[in-house]
């Protein structure tokens, strides 16, 4: 009996701790094997938010123990106060922004006050700051030899709604504390970056009679139109080499999914189900399409071969599930967990193995919605609705740190960086 | 004691600053700018071509169907018209047969779906419509449909009746 109250208590403590995953800061790696890290701002114009930026970027690395203390020191120095000897490393910078924005940063050894890397970066723009900031972190990430964090360099890019009818497409760090405007007027949705280096992008036009995928040079401003459809489209996702894109388009009227060569315009046809099929992802080395259907009553994940009919369901958890993305192996899925018509719901964001259906939250809090793997598929990016806060949430897989940004702004409408 | 620590103190002071470098020029040669795939600018474009298509009036209110339609609503993540919408679909079916341009049907989702699956939601019920006029003898070569999802409400505040108003299929015609 006493055994059996034991198993009982120990059962409802686990359960306890797995419902914790969504903390703003969730930490399972073991803190002793981060590497403990001081910052010491040098500028002129000390500015307590330009340190806030590097404090975050280390802790969404997921290597770094960063001091939360706003040191204050001589970046021409290589004294190192004692009071942040306790930390392996101290990154001294200086930012000054005059005619542009110019970073020092110099990462000493505290054990023997060595130098061990120094770089300056230099842009015109002031507005950009954030991202000299993450190019700094992820340098000094490399330097000493951690797994690439370079997607805290990526733009983001998403579509907001303005008022009813309208929207605009905006380029965002990964922080949200660089944001800009590049399409405004008319209802512009679901920008999908059209290559690894982001210069080009693809977005739906909604100012003609029926919706059309443009692709978009965001630095020249040149525009081509790809197709136009009936009903909806969406360019879903891109190939790794840039050549095919995945849409989601009506023709017929259906929403079904189809896979176009961009260069020749050669188009498949690659789902034909008399319901709902949306959100295409590549996945099986680009040899299957995991995808949103309502084949069984209720929105679910489905996996198809692009080059045969066989289709089979990937999720056997919850009974909603409107959205995923893969990458890899790996699948990430937004599930409805709560039914109410009259006000907002409970959705959590899932990570599960398209090959062993293994499953676990990776929210589980709010309403958490449009997963998005960063490109090497070590992150999630989420949207998280709480109350009435709204933030851009990111989870580290392997180390399992989720870290929340505010977003003030208005409805974000789709996503992708 | 207290000036032997002091004199400690200074020694130590004098030999750390005596080892430091300089700090490197911004400008310097030795500098490396790893910045190139951010320091472009990006383009601002201005779209603002859009018409009156998806129901914005002249003064920028959102106005729901037009031309003499009637809007169908919706129940909650439903796509089939309910028997209260049948007076509502009659009228439509009038319009729409002495209709002499084409017809627009227009689907609409509430705010709480997001992402692909609440356009394709809003085309279930567009199509729902043009099914329903198919069927009442309307050719299908004369409308066209298009899912706007959540892009569109006629009604912002948070209340039951506003969702349900939002959940609904416009119609106009084409101009």
């Amino acid at each position: 009996m006493q055994k059996l109250l034991v198993i009982l208590i120990s059962l409802a403590l686990y359960t306890l701790t797995a419902s914790a995953v969504d903390a703003t800061l969730k930490i399972e790696k073991d803190v002793e094997q981060r590497t403990r890290i001081a910052i010491v701002d040098g500028s002129a114009m000390q500015d307590q938010r330009i340190f806030n930026m590097f404090l975050s970027d280390f802790k969404v690395s997921g290597h770094f123990l960063a001091d939360k203390a706003h040191n204050k020191g001589d970046i021409a120095s290589s004294f190192l106060l004692p009071n942040i000897k306790n930390s392996e490393y101290v990154l001294k910078y200086a930012l000054t922004q005059k005619n542009g924005s110019k970073l020092l940063i110099r990462l000493f050894k505290t054990s023997d006050a060595s130098q061990v890397f120094k770089k300056s970066y230099a842009i015109p723009s002031k507005a950009k700051v954030p991202f000299l900031i993450h190019k700094a972190v992820s340098d000094v990430n490399k330097v000493l030899k951690y797994p690439d964090i370079s997607w805290i360099n990526r733009y983001v890019v998403y579509s907001t709604y303005t008022t009813p009818g309208l929207s605009e497409i905006r380029l965002a760090d990964y922080t949200f504390n660089y944001r800009k405007t590049i399409i405004k007027g008319g209802l512009n949705l679901f920008p999908k970056w059209a290559n690894e280096k982001q210069r080009h992008l693809y977005y739906t036009s909604y100012n003609g009679t029926v919706p059309t995928l443009y692709k978009l040079d965001i630095y020249t401003g040149s525009k081509n139109k790809i197709i136009s459809s009936e009903g909806m489209l969406v360019c879903s996702d891109v190939s790794r080499d840039g050549s095919k894109i995945l849409l989601t388009m009506a023709p017929y009227g259906q929403a079904d999914i189809y896979e176009l060569n961009v260069a020749t315009g050669t188009k498949i046809r690659v789902t034909k189900f008399k319901g709902i099929d949306v959100n295409g992802r590549y996945t099986d080395n680009e040899q299957r399409v995991l995808f949103v259907s309502n084949r069984l009553g209720y929105a679910n994940v489905f996996k198809k071969s692009l080059r045969s009919a066989a289709t089979s369901q990937v999720v056997y958890h919850g009974r909603n599930n409107n959205a995923c993305d893969a990458s890899g192996d790996k699948i990430v899925y937004a599930s409805r967990e709560s039914n109410n018509a009259f006000g907002r719901n409970t959705f959590n964001i899932y990570l599960s193995s398209a090959s062993s259906g293994d499953t676990r939250p990776i929210t589980t809090t709010g309403s958490n919605q449009f997963p998005r793997f960063s490109r090497d598929g070590a992150v999630v990016l989420f949207l998280k609705q709480r109350g009435n806060r709204t933030s851009v949430g990111y989870t580290n897989l392997a180390s399992f740190q989720s870290l929340l940004f505010p977003y003030n702004g208005n409805k974000i409408q789709s996503i992708d960086w | 004691m207290t000036q032997k620590l002091f004199i400690i103190s200074t020694f130590a002071a004098l030999l750390f600053s005596g080892c430091a470098q300089s700090a490197p020029d911004l400008t310097g040669k030795n500098n490396v700018s790893g910045t190139d795939a951010i320091s472009g600018d990006t383009v601002s474009i201005n779209e603002n071509n859009y018409g009156n298509e998806s129901g914005m009036d002249a003064n920028g209110n959102y106005n729901s169907s037009s031309d003499g339609f009637k809007s169908v609503y919706f129940s909650f993540g439903d796509y089939a018209i309910s028997p209260s919408m049948e007076a509502n679909m009659n009228t439509n079916i009038q319009v729409a047969t002495s209709a002499g341009a084409k017809i627009k049907i227009e689907g609409n989702c509430d705010e709480f779906g997001t992402d692909e699956y609440n356009y394709a939601l809003g085309l279930k019920r567009a199509k729902a419509v043009k099914d329903s006029l198919i069927a009442q003898g309307i050719a299908s070569s004369k409308m066209i449909m298009v899912s706007f999802g959540e892009s569109s409400p006629v009604c912002q505040s948070p209340s039951d009746s506003c969702y349900d108003r939002n959940r609904r299929v416009d119609l106009r015609l084409v101009r």
